[in-house]
């Protein structure tokens, strides 16, 4: 499976995509803000789920999240806050920080079952 | 007979008075905000006073703001004066109560302003006598006198309005401070687990590429020690920018600090987003952890050089950032790509928007950064 990882602090990035590639995925692009996001997706990227980071320097992931429910592809929140503040995507899956490997293989099996 | 019965008429409706005085009173203490206030003295100012209308006005700035009124025809409601063009500006002004017989005969009163109202007599009294924030009026339709007694009884409505004002200006800033509160401790749940998911980031990172526990246990906590002083200095920045010049002070302290002769640092003003300060200083404690081992101040002589600069010229604008080690021992590129690599190298690379790269050359470790100027680095 190919996940589009979205996350603005370095370090949390490098530990989703380690753990990611523990699982047997692939990280099939690593971003940190919303504008790179557009244009990794813009620019053809492909892949399975996507995780999103919620705030990004400020700036909240919606738009992408938007992008993706468009194109139906799956994806997950992952955030420190308990809850999603924007009420069109309150049903989405959410990975609280810190990560737990076994949350984050129940959210992948997840995006196998949406795709 | 008929002047008995006129008396107790008049005793009667002066207790009936008293009585909707007292529950005003009473009603203004239970009032949370202006509007709640501007209602009490709406519903009762006319009974109390027995006027033909009353008026609520506040002040706001240089004007007067005529909040609300109950009369027997419109007056001035939602209109905003100059406080030195109308009566009540001038009790506030003054601090003083108007009472005024016949308006027409008074300087005081902007005539055109009233002609169009029924209102031939008045008292304006100011809320609160020292610096008065609004005042509250009473307006006869005949021209007369008003008496002792409905001034008094408008000046003590007045200052039960003034603790009512005072009230509800304590209540905002209370529940103001609540809400307040509430925010912070959710920003601080949020910032805590994000934290502890970067030592979890660490943690593993680090465990991945030791080979003892004693090992492990080193690097780890250089890498907690630098991530808490990372966090030390945002806090102090209140989690906004930080200056390039600022993190390499902070960051390098432990490995003898910028010094300008071991430790040399040079470049403009520039100025980082949170996440990338966070960056920077993860990967200079790398960069100096390396060089307090096996490189160039592992040895006396051995230096740091670390420059940036910014091309204003160049399309897009770039920001450059190099550490230069001289006068270290030679130096052998490693075999392991550790965490710290990858930390200095695709991860700067990735969160700065650029390129990154490592380089183990004889005379010593070079690193360079090279990103577009953007928010995430700018000219501070």
């Amino acid at each position: 499976m190919r996940i589009f990882v979205v996350e603005d602090e370095g370090l949390i990035a490098l530990m989703i995509e380690d753990m990611l590639e523990d699982l047997g995925c692939q990280v099939a692009g690593s971003v940190s803000s919303v504008s790179q996001a557009l244009g990794w997706l813009a620019g053809g990227g492909e892949f399975d789920g996507a995780l999103l980071d919620v705030n990004l320097g400020g700036e909240h992931v919606f738009p992408i999240a938007e992008a993706l429910a468009a194109r139906g592809a799956p994806f997950a929140f992952t955030t420190g806050y308990g809850e999603i503040p924007d009420p069109r995507f309150a049903g989405a899956p959410i990975l609280g920080k810190p990560i737990r490997r076994e949350a984050l293989e129940g959210v992948l099996k997840g995006f196998g079952l949406e795709g | 007979m008929l002047r008995q019965t006129k008396s107790r008429t008049n005793r009667e409706d002066e207790g009936a008075a008293l009585a909707t005085l007292v529950e005003t009173i009473e009603d203004l203490s239970m009032a949370r905000n202006i509007d709640q206030v501007a209602a009490v003295i709406r519903s009762a100012a006319r009974r109390i006073t027995g006027a033909d209308g009353v008026t609520f006005v506040l002040r706001d700035g240089e004007t007067c703001w005529y909040l609300d009124e109950d009369a027997i025809g419109p007056l001035w409601k939602g209109q905003r004066f100059p406080l030195t063009a109308c009566i009540s500006g001038w009790a506030m002004l003054n601090g003083e109560t108007a009472v005024i017989g016949d308006i027409y005969a008074d300087p005081r009163i902007p005539h055109e302003a009233y002609r169009p109202t029924f209102v031939k007599s008045l008292v304006m009294t100011p809320v609160r006598l020292k610096n008065p924030i609004a005042a509250i009026g009473a307006y006869w339709a005949t021209q007369r006198q008003p008496t002792e007694a409905e001034v008094m009884k408008l000046q003590v409505m007045a200052r039960a309005t003034a603790v009512a004002l005072e009230n509800a200006a304590l209540y905002a800033s209370l529940t103001e401070a609540l809400e307040r509160r509430k925010f912070l401790l959710r920003e601080l749940d949020h910032r805590c687990k994000n934290t502890l998911a970067q030592v979890q980031s660490i943690a593993r990172q680090t465990l991945r590429t030791s080979r003892s526990p004693a090992e492990f246990t080193q690097a780890f906590e250089a890498r907690v020690a630098a991530l808490s002083r990372a966090h030390e200095q945002l806090t102090h920045e209140d989690w906004g920018r930080a200056h390039l010049g600022e993190i390499l002070k902070v960051a390098l302290a432990p490995y003898g600090g910028v010094d300008g002769v071991r430790i040399l640092a040079e470049g403009p003003a520039v100025s980082l987003t949170p996440e990338c300060a966070l960056d920077m200083h993860m990967t200079l404690n790398e960069l100096a952890l390396n060089a307090a081992k096996h490189g160039s101040l592992a040895v006396d002589g051995g230096r740091v050089a670390v420059r940036w600069s910014v091309d204003l010229k160049s399309e897009p604008r770039r920001f450059d950032f190099e550490w230069r080690e001289e006068g270290g021992p030679p130096v052998a590129p490693p075999t392991v790509a550790g965490f710290g690599r990858r930390l200095i190298e695709r991860n700067m690379a990735r969160d700065f928007d650029g390129e990154a790269d490592l380089a183990f050359e004889p005379a010593g470790v070079r690193y360079h950064l090279t990103a577009p100027l953007s928010a995430r680095v700018s000219l501070a």
